[in-house]
């Protein structure tokens, strides 16, 4: 009798916590909600401007982990930066992924965003999508990681190139030669040049 | 033509042999970088198991390299955009995707070959199959029927056939007009032009201005259904030939994995 009341209890405990995983939004269902949140800001005509920036800002600081990507980006130069070094190239680095990434949707014409697929590995994923423009589809593969309840994105994989093996190979040389000053330097330029000059939509 | 095509093999060919046997000697003295704790972090982000595969550039030819990058920079920016944006004002959409596809279609020998050299049986069929499909049913392949099928074939080329069977892609080199190759993949290229129709001689007799011409007309059409791709990079890059080079690299081996 014991042991029948032991295991009912085991079992309802086992159900409780099946539903509460269940429950949980997958890494696709996560990056299509974004996604979906920041197009339905592009398709708003009654916002633009720094209003709209802002509305894209909020939306992507939400799902991406800037901090994770920062220290992805430097690798190995990381240890050797100092704390103050490492905050500050994590402060700029995620303003200019923003200011990128801004001007990239903000060129945004109506394409059609697909989900094709996820693969989880314990508390990482990766989910498949692909935006489809003209005749051309573009896989877009975002790599998340679950922390504090939810999936956030630590790289983008366009077209087969990782975005952040792409940086931390630029950055690991310009590091190398002109050291922080340098590339904080250069930083800080790119990020005025892009948030005075958005680019401008062009048709295809 | 076919002497200064024969000695661009040759040159490519010891250029290629030494980048290989340099990549060999190089690739001993690399020691991984140990992962351990970081301050602020609860996990170390500075190396992932999806790192492995990290990939060193090797570019010993970087100044010629970066001389031509510039080259093909004002190329793009006062001759082949300009023309292509007159094009795009006259030319209606579906008309362009139309030539895009006959082009696509009419390389469809040199996929259908290397697929078969690497041995991607399933693969070579469904390159055979829209082969046969776009030239009847799609008009000389002016029409794309690859969205009626089950499968997208991965395009394959000499490059990846030579990676496919071990070869490394050795230096990276910046080529006039024909932008970002390696030293595995100028080789690939040389092969390929002779099983494309254009501008392989054993299909139609053709000029080398006729070939040129037609190479241009592809490269701008294509350039007429892009989104400012290269603008984008460049505005975004702190050092555009480094995003450049490193995208290029990561995209071959990618081809090649697959």
């Amino acid at each position: 009798m014991q042991l029948l009341k032991r295991s009912c209890l085991i079992a309802s405990g086992l159900l409780m916590l099946a539903t509460l995983v269940l429950a949980m939004p997958s890494p696709r269902e996560q990056v299509q909600q974004t996604v979906e949140q920041v197009l339905e800001v592009l398709r708003n005509k009654a916002i633009s401007g720094q209003p709209r920036r802002e509305a894209l800002s909020r939306l992507i600081r939400a799902r991406f982990d800037f901090a994770a990507m920062s220290q992805r980006t430097l690798g190995k130069h990381w240890k050797d930066a100092s704390a103050q070094e490492q905050a500050r190239f994590v402060e700029l680095f995620s303003d200019l992924l923003e200011a990128s990434y801004i001007g990239r949707i903000e060129a945004y014409s109506g394409e059609i965003v697909s989900y094709r697929g996820e693969r989880i590995e314990g508390d990482m994923a990766e989910v498949d999508t692909s935006v489809h423009s003209g005749n051309v589809d573009i896989p877009i593969n975002y790599r998340l990681v679950h922390e504090k309840g939810g999936w956030f994105v630590y790289d983008v994989i366009i077209e087969e190139v990782s975005l952040i093996k792409n940086y931390r190979s630029s950055y690991g040389e310009i590091v190398r030669k002109e050291g922080y000053p340098g590339l904080f330097a250069r930083m800080e330029a790119k990020i005025r040049e892009l948030r005075a000059a958005p680019p401008k939509g062009t048709k295809g | 033509m076919s002497s200064s095509r024969l000695m661009t093999c040759l040159m490519l060919s010891v250029w290629f042999l030494l980048a290989t046997l340099a990549t060999a000697t190089a690739a001993d003295g690399e020691t991984p970088v140990p992962a351990g704790p970081t301050a602020g972090l609860e996990r170390d982000w500075t190396q992932l198991p999806s790192d492995e595969q990290e990939l060193e550039v090797w570019d010993p030819l970087e100044p010629f390299n970066r001389g031509m990058f510039w080259f093909n920079d004002k190329l793009y920016f006062y001759a082949l955009k300009p023309v292509a944006k007159g094009y795009r004002a006259v030319t209606p959409v579906p008309v362009r995707e139309s030539f895009g596809n006959f082009f696509r279609n009419l390389s469809a020998p040199v996929r259908i070959v290397n697929s078969l050299l690497q041995f991607k049986i399933t693969n070579t069929l469904d390159e055979l199959t829209m082969f046969c499909a776009n030239s009847t049913l799609g008009i000389g392949g002016l029409f794309d029927l690859r969205n009626n099928a089950p499968r997208e074939p991965s395009p394959e080329d000499f490059g990846q056939t030579l990676g496919h069977y071990g070869t490394p892609p050795g230096f990276y080199l910046v080529l006039p007009v024909l932008g970002s190759t390696n030293a595995r993949d100028a080789v690939g290229q040389v092969a390929d032009s002779l099983t494309a129709p254009v501008p392989s001689p054993y299909y139609v007799k053709m000029e080398t201005a006729e070939v040129a011409g037609l190479e241009t007309f592809d490269t701008v059409n294509g350039l007429s259904l892009d989104k400012d791709t290269y603008e984008a990079i460049k505005r975004e890059s702190l050092d555009p030939y480094l995003f450049v080079r490193n995208g290029f690299m990561q995209q071959r081996q990618a081809k090649v994995d697959k």
